[in-house]
């Protein structure tokens, strides 16, 4: 079995040709389905309507049903690599499903609510895709080699390094110096919030600070302490560097994790939409 | 050539402890990896971190830019010499005085243990990752959405029941206090949030109780709930006449198969297959049926059938279907003498209020007035059928009912024939007993009693004799000699008191019962379009226009360019039939309720 294969190509897209099947069957369908006149258009409620959205939900139910297979690490009920390529696939398909299921018919009620939490998930779901085929790549290629764990020593090293190296340049750059290399856990370099680590810039950011600083008292120093102030700064400039990667890395961590955030929790949230909006049609007949 | 290395370490009682090893070259890699001749196992250091080269002529070490840093400068190669430090990551490595015949001799020393150092590193990059997890916030999504859109809705509905429902109109005198009234609001919008569309215009004043037409959970709307309001709605067909299965199934069809609300503002439907699944073939549904096979208006609709009425049959109407076969059949019996032609004479008629007549050679008088359709026929206030012709309204302008015209302008009443008779009577009685009104000039002929007389019985009695007699004489004129009531009536001699009897009249008001026609939506043609009275001299002539006149316009269901589209409901309705709806459930609901004292 080839083990480089994405989950978009799994079986040479074995799944894909089954949605785009499916969908064209549903759509031909729907175009043929004539509804009894006096339905007037069609609707949810017809053979075609209730055939639609029976399949649409056990999708649904299916689909989400990945999140167990994927922790049944002994069950051989198919690969994890082909549930995800068929979760991907027939996934978007209930886009095209849910819809015709619809009739397009949409308002403000519970019913249009289950349907875009069902859209909300699938976009989300299509950002996890994109993460996932782009981000590995970025990362390696922000990492050459290296891991965020040696990046992270490498940087602690460096403020060790600087704080010692401060000690002999005038009160001024030490407090500097002490502000970008202390550890405290509120003036975290990288990381912190989630919007941080997305967005992976820090306009506060005490290292950068601490370079532009000892760039700007560098011309007042003895020659001596000139030198030293060089040799700061230029570790300085390498922690800087290596901070900007392990912002970077932070940030690609992140983005393929934050849609989860939003793909899980919403799923959860559309399946008791789907039960209200399924009990609501039959509590009401 | 084989290079001395020195791993300088401390024991656990802060001695150093010196290993020396002999490796062989003569390129040296220092890196992490375990593959490198130098292995430095620390993550900090690069997999292959830096390369020395032992030559005859000394030693060199190479790294990428920002590697290493000998005697505290970046390099990035440099000949070593005895005393030079090379920092490699955590490492520092020395290069010490070689024994004999060794090029070079490192000591390398882990200046910067990871220990201590992985926790701060570590703790600047936990994002707050445990306190938001993806299970916590499923839950809360699932259970949130849930009460939200599920059972808060489900709890609303079953408070809703607990309380009155609500009624149509809203009772005006409903008083409650702020908290009900904002539970109320709450629990309507709750409900509300699952109506799946907009009920239909007359539904909306419900749309917060559901319940006002789907009465139990998990069951299909019932026909209870329609007729709740809808009392007076008829059955298509009388259930009696139903027959067979497929008459079986209309039978129980319930309202909400056909009215399907919740789709915008319309819920009647306009369904001809609907209709043709049982006119095709409409003795399979009901046996007895008299109706013809009928599946569209252009291409299979029979002959209009006209209720005809006779006036002499009061409670007969004939149905007859229009077509050849049936002409003789197709007349009216109105007991009216009526002449279209001669009313519709282009230079019009004699009118003593009408215009002078420029020739003035027709008539006596010189007066004639053209009457047009509308002269007599006036649409009603719907616009739908046409108003009664009234005698007094219509006619009588130029038909003067005047009794006497020399004596007086006043008209015998349009009536019974014993009210004109006793009119006359009272009239000539008067006249007679010496009052006469100033509008009057007595007859000559007429012996009148002196004014101030006083009469005795026998007097009075001889009077109202002369009276009845003049009374008589005139009545004879009227109906017999200038025969001013025949003119349009039928009269016959009778041996009553009144004398003569007008035959009853019956004038066919609307001629298609079981069709929708609108008058006022055909006002763009005229009424010649479809009513041809112009050679008719007798008012047994109809002049009803025939499928084929209404084809000039419409067609079926399917369209067709340039013609009206039309389907079997533009024309008829559904609930156009005799019983109510489910007759013994109508039974019940249309009955008087109990007086109060009984019980």
């Amino acid at each position: 079995m080839q083990q480089n294969q994405s989950i978009l190509s799994y079986k040479r897209g074995r799944y894909l040709k089954l949605a785009l099947w499916f969908c064209a069957l549903a759509i031909v369908v729907y175009i043929w389905h004539e509804p009894p006149v006096v339905y007037i258009k069609p609707y949810g409620g017809t053979w075609l309507g209730y055939t639609l959205g029976t399949i649409a939900a056990a999708l649904i139910v299916w689909l989400m049903w990945l999140g167990i297979r994927k922790r049944r690490y002994a069950s051989n009920l198919g690969s994890v690599q082909g549930w995800t390529s068929a979760h991907v696939y027939l996934g978007t398909s209930l886009i095209i499903i849910a819809t015709l299921h619809s009739a397009f018919e949409f308002g403000w009620n519970i019913h249009t609510l289950a349907y875009a939490l069902m859209i909300t998930v699938i976009v989300s779901g299509f950002f996890g895709i994109y993460a996932y085929l782009r981000y590995p790549e970025m990362m390696t290629g922000n990492l050459a080699g290296e891991t965020l764990e040696s990046l992270l020593l490498k940087i602690s090293d460096l403020d060790r390094k600087c704080r010692k190296l401060a000690l002999d340049l005038p009160d001024e750059i030490n407090t500097i110096v002490l502000k970008a290399t202390r550890a405290h856990p509120r003036e975290l370099a990288v990381g912190n919030s989630m919007r941080r680590q997305i967005t992976a810039i820090n306009a506060d950011c005490p290292t950068r600070a601490a370079c532009d600083a000892l760039l700007r008292v560098g011309g007042k120093l003895n020659p001596e302490q000139a030198r030293i102030n060089g040799q700061l700064l230029s570790e300085m400039t390498r922690k800087s560097a290596l901070t900007d990667r392990v912002r970077r890395d932070l940030r690609y961590r992140a983005l393929m994790q934050i849609w989860l955030f939003f793909h899980v929790p919403l799923s959860f949230a559309l399946l008791a939409a789907l039960t209200a909006h399924i009990v609501s049609v039959f509590y009401y007949w | 050539m084989e290079i001395q290395v020195t791993n300088v370490t401390v024991n656990q009682r802060g001695q150093a402890q010196r290993d020396q090893r002999r490796i062989a070259g003569p390129v040296f890699i220092i890196g992490r990896g375990t593959q490198c001749q130098i292995h430095l196992p620390d993550p900090r250091v690069a997999l292959s971190h830096a390369r020395i080269t032992v030559t005859d002529d000394g030693a060199v070490i190479e790294a990428e830019p920002g590697r290493i840093q000998i005697n505290g400068q970046a390099t990035q190669s440099a000949r070593l010499a005895v005393g030079d430090r090379i920092e490699v990551g955590p490492y520092l490595l020395q290069v010490e005085t070689a024994p004999e015949g060794v090029p070079l001799a490192l000591a390398v020393t882990l200046v910067n243990p990871l220990e201590g150092t992985k926790s701060e590193g570590v703790n600047r990059v936990a994002p707050s990752e445990n306190r938001i997890s993806k299970r916590r916030l499923s839950y809360l999504g699932f259970g949130g959405m849930l009460l939200l859109t599920l059972i808060a809705p489900i709890a609303a509905d079953l408070l809703g029941r607990v309380g009155p429902t609500t009624t149509f109109p809203v009772a005006p005198d409903a008083k409650h206090g702020a908290a009900v009234e904002m539970t109320q609001a709450v629990s309507a919008k709750f409900t509300e949030s699952w109506n799946p569309g907009p009920l239909s215009q007359s539904h909306q004043p419900f749309a917060a109780d559901c319940r006002a037409c789907h009465q139990i959970p998990f069951k299909h709307a019932r026909d209870q709930e329609c007729v709740t309001c809808h009392k007076r709605i008829k059955e298509h067909v009388p259930a009696k006449e139903l027959t067979g299965p497929q008459g079986q199934a209309f039978r129980e069809t319930r309202c909400a198969e056909c009215h399907r609300d919740h789709k915008g503002v319309g819920i009647a439907p306009r369904a001809q297959e609907q209709c043709a699944d049982c006119h095709a073939d409409v003795e399979s549904v009901a046996a007895n049926a008299h109706s013809e096979k009928v599946t569209d208006f252009r291409t299979d609709h029979p002959e209009f059938r006209l209720s005809l009425l006779d006036a002499d049959k009061p409670k007969l109407v004939r149905r007859v279907r229009q077509g050849k076969q049936s002409a003789a059949q197709l007349v009216e019996h109105s007991n009216l003498k009526f002449d279209h032609k001669l009313h519709m004479d282009p230079e019009g008629v004699r009118d003593p209020e009408g215009k002078r007549d420029p020739s003035g050679v027709r008539d006596a008088q010189g007066r004639r007035t053209v009457l047009k359709c509308a002269s007599c026929h006036e649409p009603d206030e719907g616009g739908r059928l046409m108003k009664p012709i009234v005698m007094e309204q219509h006619c009588q302008q130029c038909h003067s009912l005047a009794f006497e015209p020399q004596v007086t302008k006043r008209q015998a009443p349009h009536g019974s024939e014993t009210e004109v008779a006793t009119m006359l009577r009272e009239f000539y009685a008067r006249l007679v007993l010496g009052d006469v009104p100033p509008d009057v000039n007595p007859p000559p002929d007429l012996r009148r009693t002196r004014p101030g007389a006083v009469l005795t019985y026998q007097d009075r009695q001889a009077a109202l004799q002369i009276a009845n007699q003049k009374a008589k004489a005139v009545l004879y004129d009227l109906f017999e000699k200038r025969k001013v009531c025949s003119t349009c009536h039928t009269v016959k001699r009778t041996e009553d008191e009144a004398g003569w009897d007008v035959a009853p009249v019956r004038v066919a008001q609307v001629w298609m019962p079981q069709a929708i026609f609108t008058h006022a939506k055909h006002s763009t043609e005229t009424c010649e379009t479809c009513h041809d009275v112009k050679g008719s001299k007798e008012s047994k002539d109809i002049a009803m226009p025939d499928i084929k006149k209404c084809r000039e316009c419409h067609v079926g269901a399917k369209p067709v360019s340039g013609k009206v589209t039309s389907d079997c409901a533009t024309c008829h309705k559904f609930h156009a039939g005799r019983d109510y709806w489910h007759a013994e459930m109508q039974a019940q609901m249309l009955a008087p309720p109990l007086s109060k004292g009984k019980k």
